[in-house]
């Protein structure tokens, strides 16, 4: 947990040990493979999936999302003087998404949604279990394992989201202006998780932390999952 | 590279005020019932083909209604055809010659008549072409993602402009009795919306054009300066409103000698949309041209064969003869009817086509007729399509 000044050099954590990075990547392909099967997920895939499915998905969302930056500043206030830098990482990367859910309204709007409709609504019960978990963690000292789930979250934007986009765009005849959310996440989680890899390289992350990171991944991906399974639950 | 949607049209509405008026009912309600007016009258519906038209006058020649009602009428149509309420609209993109009121616009008269929510406005101001740049308007709006439902409408009330108390005194030539026995009043509107109708075939919009030669064209229709040029000092605003009046400047006219510069230059630019390619002639199934008159649809439409040897006279829609020439609604109106009695069949093409007179433009559109979506096969709960545990 405490940030490590004599890790040893990586080719020798690699002989005995797997990387925190190799664990997150084998999480990562769990998560994929799940979320393969998500309903919404496969009829995108399909070319099968409706308006109403990306209207519906955009309203589960954002009552997740408007939690996003609250849960990273609340770890914020928990991280002390000697994660500094896991602090000031946060505070920036809350900053950063406290708006984001705005992105979702406006996409809502302009597929036709209604504001009032979308702002009255109420997490599904995957958001409930994912918020619940994400302030859970964010509540402890030092909350280090969360990098798990920023690499799911902000891999899923990375590396999904403007996938998502483009098939959405392409079954439904969307315009950008349509899938702003999806499409701008490409870019800002990809800067984000650039640097949650500097990170997990940095050598601040001793086996302890490791653990707790690939934990909390574990855990974030089954409950992001299932927020997607469970929409209007 | 950048996305955008599509635009289509997927309710149709209309607005004829009170009941049609044939060639001997126009009299009792505009006046000029004297020897001379009655053969001028005569000699121009013999042109014009119009054989009855609609006015928001009662019998005795006085308003019955407002132009935003009528539009509003039409809205309201068209918003029942689609099945949806003006609430649901985040855009409203009117068209007319001139609203009840100098100010403010014709659409915050409209919407604040139509009501609904928030939305955004345009007034399109011009004669008959305003009613494609309104829906250009509405159209890019959709396709750009910015809205996803906009309503278009085209509505005028010249008739009481054309009454008798406007005349009297005033020398009016031919230059103001063509129009005075041609037009009439009416509107017609469209939704636009980025899906297709979700169980009824839509039209699609492929693209509208609109270009103005005013640069190399005099004024042909005007109201509100005393010759075809506006000149400093002298427009109907500058002066005293009862010597303007006396001037003759609140008559509508048209230079009627120019109107065959404004067919060969209509053509021209027909035949330059089918050099281009954005008109393909071995595809184009319906032609639903706006035109003043019954001489301009030979002129047209023997230049349309010209260049479509197979466009034979019933793929050519236009209802001026029962409907009379409304202006910015004729064509919405010509296209409400044309869609209502089943002329087009999925998979077909349609052009619109607006010449106006006022000084040289001329508006185009393109619409492909698309059949209703197919109802969505993966829409069982999804809790039933094995989530993994």
């Amino acid at each position: 947990m405490t940030t490590s000044t004599t890790t040893a050099p990586a080719d020798v954590l690699t002989a005995g040990a797997r990387t925190v990075s190799e664990r997150l990547a084998d999480v990562w392909t769990d998560f994929e493979e799940r979320l393969a099967h998500v309903p919404v997920l496969s009829r995108l895939t399909e070319g099968t999936v409706t308006l109403e499915d990306y209207r519906r998905l955009l309203f589960n969302l954002r009552q997740q999302v408007v939690d996003g930056s609250p849960w990273i500043s609340r770890a914020a206030s928990n991280f002390d003087i000697d994660h500094f830098e896991l602090r000031a990482a946060a505070i920036r990367h809350a900053e950063e998404e406290h708006r984001d859910y705005l992105m979702i309204e406006r996409d809502y709007v302009a597929i036709g949604g209604s504001l009032e409709e979308l702002r009255a609504g109420r997490k599904n019960v995957g958001s409930e279990a994912l918020s619940g978990y994400m302030f859970h963690c964010a509540d402890q000292p030092n909350p280090v394992g969360l990098l798990g789930a920023m690499f799911i979250i902000e891999g899923l934007g990375a590396r999904r989201a403007a996938g998502w986009a483009a098939r959405f765009q392409e079954v439904l005849g969307l315009a950008d202006s349509q899938v702003h959310f999806m499409r701008y996440h490409q870019e800002a989680d990809a800067q984000h998780t650039g640097g949650l890899d500097a990170i997990l390289t940095s050598g601040m992350i001793d086996d302890t932390a490791a653990d707790e990171i690939v934990r909390c991944a574990e855990v974030v991906a089954r409950l992001y999952a299932l927020q997607l399974e469970e929409l209007d639950r | 590279m950048s996305t955008t949607a599509t635009a289509y049209l997927t309710g149709f509405g209309r607005y004829l005020p009170g009941d049609p008026v044939d060639n001997d009912g126009i009299a009792a309600r505009l006046g000029g019932d004297d020897p001379v007016t009655e053969r001028i009258r005569r000699r121009v519906l013999e042109a014009n083909g119009i054989r009855q038209r609609h006015y928001a006058l009662d019998e005795h020649g006085e308003p019955t209604e407002l132009n935003e009602e009528l539009a509003v009428k039409a809205l309201q149509a068209a918003l029942e055809d689609r099945g949806i309420a003006a609430s649901d609209l985040r855009m409203l993109a009117c068209a007319t010659t001139m609203g009840d009121v100098l100010v403010p616009g014709f659409a915050s008269m409209v919407h604040g008549r139509l009501g609904g929510g928030p939305m955004q406005l345009l007034s399109a101001s011009g004669v008959c072409a305003s009613s494609l740049a309104a829906l250009d308007a509405a159209v890019s709006k959709i396709r750009l993602g910015d809205h996803p439902r906009a309503a278009v409408v085209g509505s005028e009330l010249a008739s009481r402009s054309l009454r008798q108390r406007r005349f009297d005194g005033i020398r009016a030539g031919m230059d103001s009795h063509f129009l005075r026995w041609m037009l009439s009043d009416g509107a017609g509107a469209a939704i636009v919306e980025f899906q297709p109708h979700p169980t009824k075939p839509s039209l699609r919009v492929d693209w509208v054009r609109h270009v103005s030669l005013a640069h190399e064209h005099d004024v042909c229709m005007r109201a509100g300066m005393s010759g075809p040029e506006a000149v400093v000092g002298s427009t109907w605003q500058d002066g005293d409103i009862a010597d303007a009046e006396a001037r003759g400047m609140f008559l509508l006219r048209q230079d009627i000698g120019m109107l065959d510069d404004l067919a060969t230059a209509g053509i021209r630019q027909f035949e330059e949309l089918v050099d281009i390619g954005l008109v393909d002639v071995r595809h184009l199934d319906h032609v639903v041209c706006h035109y003043s008159t019954n001489v301009f649809r030979d002129v047209a439409f023997d230049a349309l064969r010209r260049r479509i040897p197979t466009l034979d006279t019933d793929r050519w829609f236009s209802n001026l003869e029962t409907r009379g020439n409304t202006g910015s609604a004729s064509i919405f109106i010509a296209l409400e009817e044309a869609w209502r009695t089943g002329r087009f069949a999925p998979g077909e093409t349609v052009l619109l086509a607006v010449p106006e007179s006022g000084r040289f433009s001329f508006a185009f559109a393109h619409l492909t007729v698309v059949s209703p979506p197919p109802p969505p096969a993966g829409m069982a709960p999804p809790v039933q399509q094995g989530a993994p545990t």
